[in-house]
């Protein structure tokens, strides 16, 4: 039993409060600097980490004992590369916003603190109870963020933000509390520990409406079609290193809960789904990939190639795999490794363009801005998931995992990957060639960009040259993670 | 150093020559980011150079060497390393690739030398050869996936080189979407073959087909067709050639190197690579001899009545590429392989000699503006000349031997297979009058103001603009450069292209029958599982074609020199007269039109359906509709208690689960 974990997830909050009592200006570097202990940390954990160990730096104390929810703390293949992924995008995220100025910085920062702690929390709880604590905390910090220093119609996005998330989350609390009671035997003691849980069986049918109310929480989260609503107008709305956080970090708790709980726990239940959930990843799939290019705002076609993105990982862990489940591991961290620095380099190109986000008033860009044009390039080519990348290895393992038992639906998935080097191509010439546009002012990427952007995309090219270093060190926990589930699903091809 | 080490030297080249440059573009002068490029490519061709005398010291049968550097992903029975194979057939790839690579490189030192771009076209010059050499030498499908796609990636950017330009754009993002449909149809063959031959190594995969596939196994015959589809996407055959005369938006030297010498030709190796599948699945490679015979024939017409210069030599290269498939499809690999190479050497040398050209018309590409440049640009005159007549196969020079081949062994497997060589012998006559038709038409003839202006010594300049679309260029930010580079004033060009003419004449002398038979011999290692070896046709048989060979190359360049020197004029009252013909040929057979009904246009549809209804009425309306529904009522609600709406209704929702949340707890207990 170690303190490390408890150390790294609630450090950023620490230097959230602090930051609160410093004066105005120097509250977002106690946050940075919060942040960027965090991150020394996670490679600290990752370097440490035995990849042929299970949960590690294990955290085990008693929190509400009369509910049986303990404070459980772990990490393992499934949430190492989450962990650093979380560490690794609130530093350039903070750091840009540290560089702007806003309305209530400290206010900001603290939430940008708040966030990350309860996003950590989510990857690193070991219980079923703390799991949830933090994915509905998640939601206050994005709320005040989204409400507070959004663009637009914020309030209608907050509005339709919140009351998407909530209810999911409802609904999983829901969930999880009847799977907490109706597992426990006669006469023991109710517990949310996941270990425990595993143990504990729920008949089928249980399982079954069980993982329907976690499925649509995490599908929102997301999100997946048809459970998007929200994402138009939050994606419009949201402070753009908010946003980079939402859509790179926040969207993989919703499909790391499928891993970490749904499979492991109620395997019966997500077999019996798992037929509805392929169509839906599928369909996700072509219709994020089809919306993606014919948006014209540019942080929209991210949105919607996210739902695509999103739709490739909840194919390859329902495809109850081995390759498959392995590629969406790898593809949860490569999404987030992209997403981010999509949008810091939105974030630039936008206030290039004197604010304006439609595609058809940008373009142009490259020719006084080739710094930004390659890293630009070199992210679009990821995003697309090039061979070369470690995208493409995601991606390939999520189509041979769907290809092994669901040889149809991993063909017309296949048709997404065409889609995605068509929108993501389109988004790069509209900003960054053609003639410019009207309002467009070309200039080189600024120090600060520069420097939260590079790292980035330094470990994107990185994991593209050996994109062994994830696969190696999640492959043991992928799948033990899918193991039950995919035997009760050859049982069932069997019978 | 052994041989693989030479491997790895030959990608390490380029690749370093891209980040040199890449990472310098601020601080290298001049042309020195152009010099640095060749040196980068000069240093891969002799560690090619380096890799063919050490294999060549090795015993045949031990002339296969895998080298692996790293694990690039192993999971489960996925187990693929970065790994370079050492054979004949690479080694050959690279030399040819390198070699005509480098001499290309030198040609653009000058040609490009007054472009705002220099070092950017560089960068994307080394890294696309260091793409296409990974590609030749991967060991394994993923890794060839890598190259493959790699290799479109920078066909893609040296495309919309000239991004301001939106036609260069348009076709940029044409060509990477129809390379990205061929990487995806490889990705499904790669899996098909692992889950059979539990490999994805070329040499796994190849020992355990024989066994686990009966001939003509239907999953091995989709997997070929599949490796078909990653070919022809990349060799721009029916009916994914599209975006090839498209491509000609970049600058010329891009499409010698790329879009003609190099990167088409990969489908060519790719199905020369994966034999023992074809030859195991026959039916498979039937399919690709036809298409390559179709494709010939097809481009060839479209050659015929193109006017834009450059269009008119893509569709010749996709003709010519026609004869490859149509070579590796009847087993007869040496000969396909040899084409390959004298294909590169004449059609970059055609390409440098259309760039010269352009130049001198000032950006102009259109043959009916273009006449009588003999005078004015004798040396580009002699060089194209010399590359003409290879392509249009005349008597001696290297397209006549290496096209001979290939129909010769088509025509020895016998049965139906004559009657693709029969088609093959009606492209050979379109080839030749097409090939003198661009003769005849840029250097024959009245000189136009450009010649004559280039006679006195000065260069033409038009007010710039873009030659595809007429629309003026964007010249605020200079490029594509205004100065204009003709390889009679530039040394660099005339270098790269001496040697190239040399070969296009002369490189036939390596595959005489009877006589010669380097080639073949060198490759032979490689190709020694072939079950085909008997079918090989004997010397008499090639003789006979050599000579059918020869009438029809003499004839076609005939009809060229009646219909555009003696009688010029004929060709335009034919086309009067056929004006259907005419204009089903010069819009390409409609193929884009078609393709802009079947595909794009159902797509954009299904974006604004998706858009306008599925978002707006479904998701919106309907989901959204609903939560909505109740929200507003707690709205009102809260509205009415003053708490603010949504603060009122989270907390409202909380309580109610809490209550819930107890509810269960109390009774569980």
């Amino acid at each position: 039993v170690t303190i490390h974990l408890s150390i790294i997830l609630f450090l950023p909050l620490a230097t959230g409060f602090i930051g609160a009592f410093l004066p105005r200006g120097l509250a977002r570097w106690a946050v940075l600097a919060g942040t960027v202990a965090v991150l020394a940390y996670a490679i600290l954990l990752l370097a440490d980490f035995d990849s042929g160990g299970g949960l590690q730096y294990v955290t085990d104390d008693e929190w509400i004992p009369e509910l049986g929810i303990r404070y459980q703390l772990g990490v393992d293949g499934l949430n190492l590369f989450m962990v650093v992924l979380t560490a690794l995008a609130w530093v350039p995220c903070t750091l840009v916003a540290a560089l702007r100025d806003r309305e209530r910085p400290k206010l900001f920062f603290f939430h940008m603190a708040l966030a990350e702690t309860a996003v950590l929390g989510a990857f690193m709880a070991q219980d079923l109870a703390l799991f949830i604590v933090f994915f509905d905390l998640m939601l206050v910090p994005f709320y005040f963020m989204i409400g507070g220093w959004g663009t637009g119609d914020r309030v209608r996005a907050t509005t339709k933000f919140v009351i998407y998330t909530l209810a999911g989350s409802l609904l999983m609390l829901a969930g999880a509390i009847a799977l907490g009671v109706l597992s426990t035997p006669e006469g023991g003691e109710i517990s949310f520990s996941l270990a425990e849980l595993q143990r504990r069986s729920v008949s089928e049918g249980t399982q079954q409406w069980i993982v329907l109310l976690f499925a649509l929480a995490f599908f929102v989260k997301a999100p997946l079609f048809p459970l998007h609503g929200w994402v138009p107008e939050t994606y419009r709305s949201t402070p753009i290193v908010t946003l980079a956080l939402l859509g790179g970090v926040l969207s993989k708790v919703g499909v790391y809960g499928f891993l970490r709980i749904v499979l492991p726990v109620m395997p019966e239940g997500a077999q019996h789904w798992q037929e509805l959930f392929v169509v839906m990843a599928v369909f996700s799939i072509l219709y994020g990939s089809v919306l993606a290019f014919s948006q014209d705002n540019v942080r929209l076609v991210v949105a919607y190639s996210s739902i695509a993105q999103l739709g490739f990982i909840v194919l390859g862990i329902f495809a109850f795999d081995d390759k498959g489940a392995q590629g969406a591991v790898l593809q949860m961290l490569n999404h987030g490794l992209v997403v981010v620095p999509l949008f810091l380099i939105i974030g630039v190109i936008v206030a290039r363009a004197g604010g304006s986000e439609s595609l058809s008033e940008l373009g142009g860009l490259a020719f006084r801005a080739p710094v930004l044009a390659t890293l630009f390039l070199i992210v679009a080519f990821a995003t697309l998931a090039m061979p070369g990348s470690a995208n493409f290895v995601g991606e390939l393992l999520v189509l041979f995992g769907s290809y092994e038992d669901k040889f149809v639906y991993g063909l017309v998935a296949s048709a997404g990957v065409v889609l995605a080097a068509v929108y993501t191509i389109r988004v790069f010439q509209r900003t960054m060639h053609n003639r410019p546009g009207a309002a467009v002012a070309s200039r080189e990427i600024g120090r600060i960009d520069l420097a939260a952007v590079v790292p980035l995309v330094a470990v994107i090219v990185a994991l593209g040259v050996y994109p062994n270093f994830v696969v190696d060190r999640t492959e043991r926990a992928t799948t033990a993670s899918i193991e039950e589930a995919r035997n009760v699903s050859q049982a069932v091809a069997s019978r | 150093v052994s041989a693989t080490s030479y491997g790895w030297l030959v990608l390490a080249f380029p690749l370093a020559g891209m980040l040199v440059n890449t990472f310098g573009w601020r601080v290298l002068p001049g042309r020195l980011p152009g010099w640095i490029a060749c040196a980068a490519i000069f240093g891969a061709f002799l560690a090619a150079i380096g890799a063919l005398v050490e294999i060549q010291d090795r015993p045949e049968d031990a002339r296969s060497l895998v080298d692996s550097a790293w694990t690039y992903v192993a999971t489960g029975d996925v187990n693929v390393d970065v790994a370079i194979l050492i054979d004949p057939l690479s080694v050959f790839m690279c030399l040819v690739v390198s070699g005509v690579s480098f001499l290309i490189h030198v040609y653009s030192v000058a040609y490009m030398g007054g472009d705002r771009g220099y070092t950017r076209y560089f960068a994307y010059l080394n890294y696309f050869v260091f793409s296409m050499l990974l590609l030749v030498l991967a060991a394994n499908f993923v890794l060839l996936i890598v190259g493959w796609a790699f290799v479109g990636a920078a066909s893609y950017l040296l495309i919309s080189f000239w991004y301001r330009r939106s036609t260069a754009t348009h076709a940029g993002i044409k060509a990477f979407v129809m390379n990205v449909i061929g990487d995806v149809a490889l990705v499904i063959a790669a899996f098909l073959l692992l889950d059979k031959t539990g490999s994805l190594e070329y040499s796994g995969v190849f020992e355990q087909a024989g066994e686990v596939f009966a001939p003509n196994d239907s999953t091995l015959v989709a997997a070929c067709l599949l490796i078909l589809v990653g070919a022809f996407a990349k060799s721009a055959q029916l009916p994914l050639h599209t975006w090839l005369p498209d491509a000609m938006e970049g600058p010329t030297p891009v499409s010698a190197l790329i879009h003609a010498a190099t990167m088409v030709t990969a489908g060519v190796y790719l199905i020369a690579r994966t034999h023992p599948l074809f030859e195991l699945a026959p039916a498979a490679a039937d399919v690709s001899a036809i298409i390559g015979t179709a494709t010939l024939l097809f481009a060839a017409t479209v050659a015929l009545a193109v006017t834009d210069l450059k269009r008119t030599i893509a569709y010749s290269t996709i003709s010519q590429i026609g004869y490859m498939v149509l070579g590796v499809s009847v087993f007869a690999y040496g000969a396909g392989l040899f084409h390959l190479m004298t294909h590169a050497f004449f059609k970059a040398l055609l390409f440098m000699g259309a760039g010269s050209v352009i130049s001198a018309m000032g950006g102009i590409q259109d043959m009916d503006r273009m006449g009588g440049f003999r005078r004015a640009m004798p040396f580009t005159f002699v060089a194209f000349l010399c590359g003409a007549l290879a392509l249009a196969a005349f008597p001696l020079t290297s397209g006549f031997f290496s096209k001979d081949e290939i129909l010769a062994f088509t025509i020895a497997r016998g049965g139906w297979y004559w009657a693709l060589a029969i088609a093959g012998y009606a492209g050979a006559l379109l080839t030749a009058f097409y090939a003198f038709r661009m003769v005849f038409r840029v250097f024959w003839g009245d000189p136009v103001p450009e010649a004559r202006e280039l006679e006195q010594g000065h260069l033409a300049h038009h007010p710039p603009a873009n030659p595809a679309s007429g629309e003026a260029e964007d010249t605020d930010v200079g490029f594509p450069a205004e100065e204009h580079h003709i390889a009679e004033r530039e040394w660099p060009m005339r270098t790269a292209m001496g040697p190239l003419a040399l070969l296009a004449i002369v490189a036939g002398a390596l595959q005489i029958p009877g006589v010669t038979d380097v080639v073949e011999h060198f490759l032979a290692p490689t190709f020694e599982d072939s079950r085909f070896h008997d079918t090989a046709p004997t010397e008499g048989a090639e003789l006979i074609g050599l000579a059918v060979g020869a009438v029809i190359s003499l004839l076609g360049i005939t009809g060229a020199y009646v219909a555009y020197v003696r009688r010029r004029g004929v060709t335009l009252q034919l086309r009067d007269r056929y004006r259907r013909v005419h204009a089903f040929l010069v819009n390409k057979w409609y193929f884009d039109e078609l393709y802009d009904a079947v595909f794009v246009r159902p797509l954009a549809t299904a974006g604004a359906f998706g858009r306008g209804v599925i978002e707006t009425d479904f998701v919106q309306g309907f989901i959204v509709g609903g939560s909505t529904g109740i929200v507003r009522v707690g709205t009102s609600f809260a509205r009415a208690i003053q708490t603010g709406y949504l603060r009122g209704y989270a907390l409202l929702l909380l309580v109610g689960v809490a209550a819930l949340a107890l509810y269960f707890l109390l009774n569980s207990s």
